[in-house]
């Protein structure tokens, strides 16, 4: 004996494909009631007409209309304003879907991390253009701080205002007005990708601290999303075996490493981490390792809602870390 | 050149009311005239207006201007309920919509389309929009309980495209539940998307039309789809009467 039903109706069927018993939907077919019923289903929950004839039928087995286990019976059609209702339940459930996503901490992370990325690298470029354009017409000028330098030419009103605040004399050699202008709107958008960049770092850092508190904690909320976003979520971070975080961003160098036998990469994106990029070369590896296993444990955590990981943890690492550094002070031999 | 037989010069050739083949181009009648949905060109043919199929976006299209038998019998029928795992951002889909329902759904059908990114489902849900009878869901193609409700009774077609490892049986396991005795099932299969045995792709296929033998399917045709989409075959399958 089984019990078949789907959105709109249960019946009891035998081993001959006959309907013993069947009960259908008597309710208000609006598109909510339809989307929350075939939301249940989805879940795996049996509609009420299910359960009301299981109690009739206590020895039926429970499947979904459809299951292949279920016998070929003579299943009701629903009509066609039954079926556009259904439709349009399903449609309502998509969009839903679609918009369950946007919640994705995995994929605001992505734009978040490879959008300060491009920030970074625009603002770069912009910065160093500026520098040797207005050098080219104040060869006098030294720049110690890059961005105050920038500031100064994108408040400065004409050539000779800024020579005034660098403290030097005005040139013989002037641009235009329209070339200053254009050098000092380039000088403006250039200080505005910084404080851009600065705000998206912090919203990166914010959500990172959300997403993987512990490591976070451990290496720092824009390494941690780093590795999360290289990983293709957490959930994947979670479950990499820790060889390959710690040369997650390192692809080149590995598959370089397999395919010619140079020698493979000791750490990828944590190298950024100061315990590693500020420790002697040959400890560089045995650091990573290590660390590496820490960040899997960290992401294993986060990753399935344990309690996170805060500074006594941390610090425990970070003793291994200098226990590690302290043996192997001396490079080793070269043979 | 020279030599050989010489390729017949067909003329346009109508698969359906609404399918156009023009020598090496397919074109469908659109179902929402003026409005191109991955900007495909339009084009008027005897006052109507018609999108053009673009092979290389779509397997199915690749799939019907490569077989070497009758292209119209890849299509399911007009009217008919079917089945779309792994819809993608729509461009079949919207081909297969102009001809098995038409303009506000004159014929009937039912285009059922699941995938699993809710990126592609953002392109179907606004695509469904002025489409009655797409019905777009967010599922896996491998989980029926979740949307299997949808469809009551057995289609006559089936098309598969979903770039995970395992295609065949995802494939069969639809086929099992879902396509009737006598329907169609179609596979794009990706060698890309499996195990790599290191017996090379050709023996990938064999070993995809053997489980398909295995399970009693009728295998039509294997047609081959490089130059429109490379490492993919298009499987075209009978589903044995009961």
């Amino acid at each position: 004996m089984w019990l078949g039903y789907d959105w709109r109706a249960a019946a009891v069927v035998d081993e001959h494909g006959n309907i013993v018993d069947s009960l259908e939907w008597d309710g208000h077919m609006t598109e909510h009631a339809v989307v929350e019923r075939l939301r249940q289903i989805a879940a795996g929950q049996p509609v009420r007409e299910a359960e009301e004839l299981k109690q009739r039928f206590p020895e039926a087995v429970l499947c979904v209309h459809g299951d292949p286990q279920l016998p070929d019976a003579d299943w009701p059609t629903p009509t066609s304003e039954q079926q556009a209702v259904a439709d349009a339940a399903a449609l309502r459930l998509a969009v839903e879907g679609v918009q369950a996503a946007a919640n994705d901490p995995d994929r605001r992370l992505e734009h978040l991390v490879r959008g300060s990325d491009e920030l970074r690298a625009s603002h770069l470029t912009m910065e160093s253009r500026l520098i040797e354009w207005a050098g080219l017409f104040f060869p006098m000028t030294t720049v110690s701080d890059r961005a105050a330098y920038v500031r100064t030419v994108a408040g400065s009103e004409d050539p000779a205002a800024f020579a005034e605040a660098m403290g030097i004399e005005v040139p013989a050699e002037l641009p235009s007005d329209k070339e200053w202008r254009s050098l000092v709107e380039w000088a403006e958008n250039a200080a505005q990708a910084n404080g851009r960049l600065d705000r998206m770092e912090n919203a990166l850092r914010w959500l990172a601290e959300e997403h993987l508190p512990s490591v976070s904690a451990l290496v720092g909320p824009l390494l941690a999303a780093r590795l999360c976003v290289e990983a293709h979520g957490r959930a994947r971070l979670a479950r990499l075996p820790s060889g390959t975080v710690q040369i997650l961003g390192a692809e080149k160098a590995f598959f370089h490493h397999l395919k010619t036998g140079a020698p493979s990469p000791k750490h990828g994106h944590i190298f950024m981490h100061p315990w590693i990029s500020r420790s002697p070369r040959w400890v560089r590896g045995k650091i990573a390792r290590m660390l590496a296993g820490k960040i899997s444990i960290a992401a294993k955590i986060d990753a399935f809602e344990g309690q996170p990981w805060g500074e006594a943890e941390v610090a425990k690492v970070e003793e291994r870390v200098e226990a590690l550094r302290e043996a192997n002070k001396q490079p080793p031999s070269r043979r | 050149m020279g030599g050989g037989k010489k390729r017949r010069q067909r003329g346009p050739q109508q698969l359906s009311s609404a399918v156009r083949l023009d020598r090496r181009t397919l074109w469908t009648l659109n179902a929402v005239p003026g409005e191109a949905v991955y900007g495909e060109s339009l084009r008027r043919f005897s006052g109507k207006e018609h999108r053009r199929w673009d092979p290389t976006r779509s397997k199915l299209g690749a799939g019907m201007l490569r077989t070497k038998g009758d292209p119209a019998r890849l299509l399911p029928a007009q009217g008919e309920t079917v089945l779309y795992l792994g819809a993608g951002h729509g461009t079949s889909v919207s081909h297969l919509y102009d001809h098995l329902c038409g303009a506000e759904n004159r014929f009937g059908g039912r285009l059922v389309c699941v995938d699993l990114a809710p990126r592609c489902l953002r392109d179907l849900t606004f695509m469904a929009k002025g489409r009655p009878g797409l019905v777009p869901v967010l599922g896996d193609a491998r989980q029926h309980g979740a949307w299997g409700v949808l469809l009551p009774t057995k289609v006559s077609w089936l098309f598969q495209d979903v770039a995970q490892a395992g295609q065949v049986d995802i494939f069969l396991a639809a086929c099992q539940r879902f396509l009737q005795p006598g329907g169609t099932g179609l596979l794009s299969l990706k060698a890309a998307s499996e195990r790599w045995t290191g017996e090379g792709e050709t023996a990938l296929f064999k070993g995809v039309e053997d489980r398909l033998l295995e399970h009693d399917y009728v295998v039509e045709e294997v047609v081959e789809l490089t130059g429109y989409e490379d490492n993919h075959r298009l499987f075209v399958v009978r589903k044995p009467e009961a």
